[in-house]
């Protein structure tokens, strides 16, 4: 083995069984701006914050949540640039779906492998990590559904998640006041209180983005305009 | 390989056209199929040649559009398609055998190209691909001039196709139709059917009284499977 001191992997095992790499990973996610999501009877939102690093950037150039496919949307807590090359590789992924059975690809799936990417990455040689834990917002065949994606590569599905900064108290929240039978609306509407909770400084339509697809299966971020009569309506 | 696909710029965008005889040889395998593809909302193309190809490479293409549409948040051009198209086509050589009319209106304005199976292109205000392409272009060659109305733009379309239909031996059977405008189109498929059956028995083609039933009965299949457990099968 001639590269002997480079060829050690990044991500070896712990005596104490930890993955050392993947927990910094984390750790990253857990620094990161605050994302939730909440699955509704009819639909599912996904939120998070936009605090921008200097009042001169331009904020209607930064969309943190993004479209897989017209019926699947995403959102990361973590590292902006890892989320852009995740987002890519999973559309390519739908894509292929699409082209293979002609029809588009369902949730679950575009969410495995998109946890199989992540997983490859916690195995490869001379990669590391990716630093953000997605929330995948869909509707298909089998209704409205949300997913987390860590960077281990383990994906779970949840009736409502939050992760970054203050993911404890965001779920605490979560957890009184989800019901089961909420309507897209009232979802959006806790959506709105859970980031209020944790938020520093005034929330407005500039520093959050909120994504919503309900039963026309169709992904759509919210406008500005838009997130303004739902902040009015919480207010 | 029998075809007549054509396309026209007129007043507000681009009108397409294609006849539906797919042929294998001598024999009409297909009387009526589609033979003008999805490229981008805004875009469409008309494929001559083998089938297979044309399907494919519009397929591919459109992927890739879609692809691009997302990572820009901007609608496709015509132009791009184009170049997909041809970089495509020339890498190989003339071997994916397809002829090709592409149009669509993009921000730029109405778009019409005509690409050949080697990869060159052309940027015409009216084309015809195929071998029914010379029947075609005598229509338009006659008729075609610039600032066409929506309707007669339809008209000389269906008139260009019906001639290929008529006179070319690989084309025949209904006329297909797509209108791209500004923000809007319209696909009409089988605009017109001058080739209706002349025949049909007067007895009918229903089944003798001696077909068999076989099975009526409809086996669910299992709900759900059951599992039971096993001890710690991940264990020694």
């Amino acid at each position: 083995m001639g590269d002997s001191q480079y060829s050690f992997s990044l991500t070896t095992f712990s005596p104490s069984g930890k993955l050392v790499q993947i927990e910094h990973a984390l750790t990253a996610v857990g620094s990161g701006q605050t994302s939730l999501g909440i699955k509704a009877s009819n639909g599912v939102v996904i939120a998070t914050e936009k605090k921008l690093p200097s009042i001169l950037v331009d904020e209607a150039s930064v969309q943190k949540i993004q479209h897989l496919t017209p019926n699947i949307g995403t959102v990361y807590s973590g590292m902006g640039p890892d989320f852009r090359v995740l987002v890519r590789k999973s559309r390519k992924q739908a894509e292929q779906y699409l082209r293979l059975y002609k029809e588009p690809i369902p949730v679950t799936q575009l969410v495995r492998e998109t946890a199989t990417v992540m997983q490859e990455f916690t195995q490869s040689g001379g990669v590391r990590p990716f630093g953000v834990s997605l929330l995948v917002a869909g509707y298909d065949d089998k209704g409205p559904q949300l997913y987390q994606v860590d960077p281990s590569g383990s994906y779970f599905s949840w009736k409502a998640s939050a992760m970054g900064k203050n993911v404890s108290n965001a779920k605490t929240f979560l957890e009184k006041r989800y019901t089961e039978d909420m309507e897209l609306d009232d979802a959006i509407h806790t959506a709105i209180l859970t980031l209020k909770e944790g938020f520093e400084g005034e929330i407005s339509s500039k520093n959050i983005e909120i994504g919503k697809i309900g039963t026309d299966k169709v992904f759509r971020v919210l406008t500005p305009a838009e997130i303004d009569d739902y902040l009015a309506e919480v207010e | 390989t029998g075809t007549t696909i054509v396309g026209l710029i007129f007043k507000d965008g681009v009108i397409l056209g294609a006849d539906t005889r797919a042929t294998e040889g001598p024999i009409v395998a297909d009387k009526n199929c589609e033979k003008i593809h999805y490229m981008a909302p805004n875009i469409y193309c008309c494929g001559a040649g083998t089938a297979a190809d044309t399907e494919a490479v519009t397929d591919m293409v459109s992927s890739q559009l879609r692809l691009h549409r997302y990572q820009t948040g901007r609608d496709s051009r015509v132009i791009t398609a184009l170049t997909l198209l041809k970089k495509h086509l020339f890498s190989y050589q003339g071997h994916v055998s397809a002829a090709l009319v592409l149009g669509g209106v993009d921000i730029t304005g109405p778009h019409l190209h005509t690409i050949y199976p080697h990869g060159s292109t052309d940027t015409l205000p009216f084309a015809t691909m195929g071998s029914g392409s010379l029947a075609a272009m005598s229509v338009f060659e006659a008729k075609y001039k610039e600032g066409l109305t929506r309707d007669e733009g339809i008209k000389l379309v269906a008139e260009s196709i019906c001639s290929g239909i008529f006179n070319d031996l690989g084309s025949g059977s209904n006329v297909d139709i797509c209108v791209i405008t500004k923000g809007n189109k319209e696909y009409l498929r089988n605009y017109m059917e001058p080739n209706p059956r002349t025949y049909v028995s007067s007895k009918g083609y229903s089944f003798t009284k001696k077909t068999e039933v076989l099975l009526t009965k409809i086996t669910p299949l299992l709900e759900r499977v059951e599992i039971t457990e096993v001890g710690e099968a991940m264990e020694e």
